[in-house]
């Protein structure tokens, strides 16, 4: 992480879609050009806290800072012109546009034409589909129209929710390799992810939810040999004093 | 069988096709993007056409004027609608938009007929004699409503594929929180939604009005058809719905021999009936959903 202040920023976050709090006090930072995972079990929060960063979730209390700028007080299409993309774990392309109208209905781009060939530059599988109807495409290459959807604006931070889901493994490899390049093309990534390993090993720190909490949170490194991690995967759970301070 | 009759009932069906299209395309694109059947599409429909015709009596008798005025105050009727109505009932049962298009097409008609009267008006257009086309029977009025409603379609079509707007509302119909994710407002693109689907509602009620008279009940008599057209054509589907329209106008038109006037609407039901027992995503529905 950058010794300067972090991209983003969560203080003593919660919230919830109804009554109940599904996250409970979230201190969670990610610095510029950083990968940052959350992981954690199912049901553990770590879709729910994406959806808080981008302002989809219906109630929170705490404070999220991006860039200096309170993100709570923002409706959540403003997060893009701030500089946050957002890439959901599901329903994540316009089934009824086709791939180039899927790259070229999102906002904030400044040259569209030039950045459409370099996402096609980048993504060369998209060009020849660029007339095909998204909905029609296979999971791999839905999830390329996703990122290069949202790399058009050229974001200082990607928010990416279970990108490997439903993905074969062949293509979990590439999409992962793909994550791994962004901090290069100054784009920091938070990193929601169940697959804590492989996503672990491409970043530089990551957090561990279990039931909306952080329970633990280290460099990527010190947490694929923590021992802990694998207990609370196997369910057993962390007792108190195992717990890393959030 | 006389040919000739059935050619000039096809033609004459043609024309209620093509007026009955445009609000059948305002519906589609409402429940497309909303996701609820707009009830009050109907009286939007009837207010354009009174405004049309009050706005060419002020404009010395210009029909061009008249329309012009009719859309933009059916227009600016339905964007009223959507923003101290329907924006409030977005992510909640389409049930509550839906009851509340029936209050709204109520209060429209209320208002209507209490300053305007019952009485039917007409649109003060020259009348001119039908000329022969073959064995069709032709009057001039009827082309002019057949291209001034392909002409709005066209219109809307190009709006909805081919320019950023479009775009950005065929977005927010795919998936409203994804296009919020990409910085669309989708208070906006549904602002500019409202006023095309009233401007071509309105545009409806006053083609309809040329055709035949205006009334308080005329929109609502041609609501009916307009969702039997939406549903054959496939929900959602603008070019569907304007073939659900053709078929329905012209196969009204040509059962009347055989049914008489009064009763070609069943017709027309019958017609969607049948099509959704065979095809039950729509008649003209080729895939899942053309937005």
């Amino acid at each position: 992480m950058n010794g300067s202040q972090p991209l983003l920023a969560t203080r003593d976050l919660t919230g919830g879609y109804g009554e109940i709090d599904i996250l409970t006090g979230i201190e969670m930072t990610v610095a510029a050009r950083e990968i940052v995972t959350i992981a954690g079990t199912n049901g553990s929060g770590k879709s729910t806290l994406a959806k808080a960063v981008m302002g989809f979730l219906p109630r929170t209390a705490g404070t999220i800072r991006f860039d200096g700028i309170d993100l709570l007080a923002q409706p959540a299409e403003k997060r893009l012109a701030l500089g946050i993309a957002y890439v959901p774990q599901v329903a994540n392309i316009f089934p009824s546009l086709s791939v180039e109208e899927n790259l070229l209905v999102i906002e904030n781009v400044a040259d569209r034409r030039a950045r459409l060939e370099a996402m096609y530059a980048h993504f060369p599988a998209l060009k020849p589909l660029r007339r095909r109807r998204a909905g029609s495409l296979s999971g791999g290459e839905r999830q390329q129209v996703a990122f290069a959807r949202t790399l058009m604006p050229e974001p200082k931070l990607m928010v990416l929710d279970e990108p490997t889901a439903a993905l074969s493994p062949a293509i979990v490899s590439k999409i992962l390799a793909l994550i791994r390049t962004l901090p290069e093309a100054g784009v920091a990534v938070l990193l929601v992810e169940q697959r804590a390993r492989e996503a672990l090993a491409i970043s530089d720190r990551g957090y561990i939810l279990d039931q909306g909490r952080i329970v633990l949170a280290d460099t990527a490194a010190a947490l694929l040999s923590d021992t802990r991690m694998a207990e609370l995967y196997l369910g057993h759970g962390l007792t108190e004093s195992d717990k890393a301070p959030s | 069988m006389d040919f000739a009759l059935f050619a000039n009932l096809a033609f004459n069906g043609l024309i209620e096709g093509a007026v009955i299209a445009l609000p059948a395309v305002a519906l589609t694109l409402v429940f497309g993007v909303m996701g609820f059947p707009n009830a009050s599409t109907g009286d939007v429909m009837t207010a354009g056409a009174y405004a049309a015709q009050t706005g060419q009596i002020a404009m010395a008798g210009s029909i061009v004027a008249g329309v012009i005025v009719g859309s933009v105050a059916s227009a600016l009727l339905a964007l009223v609608f959507y923003l101290c109505v329907f924006r409030f009932f977005q992510g909640r049962p389409s049930m509550y938009a839906l009851v509340a298009s029936i209050g709204l097409a109520f209060a429209t008609r209320s208002t209507l007929t209490f300053f305007l009267g019952y009485d039917q008006r007409v649109f003060p257009i020259p009348l001119t004699r039908a000329f022969s086309f073959g064995p069709l029977r032709i009057v001039p009025s009827d082309l002019y409503i057949l291209a001034t409603s392909v002409g709005a379609i066209v219109l809307v079509f190009l709006l909805l594929y081919v320019t950023p707007l479009g775009r950005r509302m065929r977005a927010v119909a795919d998936n409203p929180d994804l296009a919020r994710s990409c910085g669309i407002s989708s208070h906006r693109v549904l602002s500019a939604m409202w006023l095309i689907a009233g401007a071509v509602t309105g545009l409806g009620g006053i083609l309809f009005g040329i055709k035949t008279v205006i009334t308080p009940l005329m929109g609502w008599e041609a609501l009916l058809p307009a969702f039997a057209a939406m549903i054959l054509g496939g929900i959602g589907n603008p070019a569907g719905a304007i073939a659900g329209a053709l078929t329905i106008g012209i196969a009204q038109e040509l059962s009347t021999p055989f049914v008489g006037f009064t009763y070609k609407i069943g017709v027309g039901f019958a017609i969607m009936v049948l099509a959704l027992v065979l095809r039950p995503s729509g008649l003209f529905n080729l895939s899942a959903r053309v937005r």
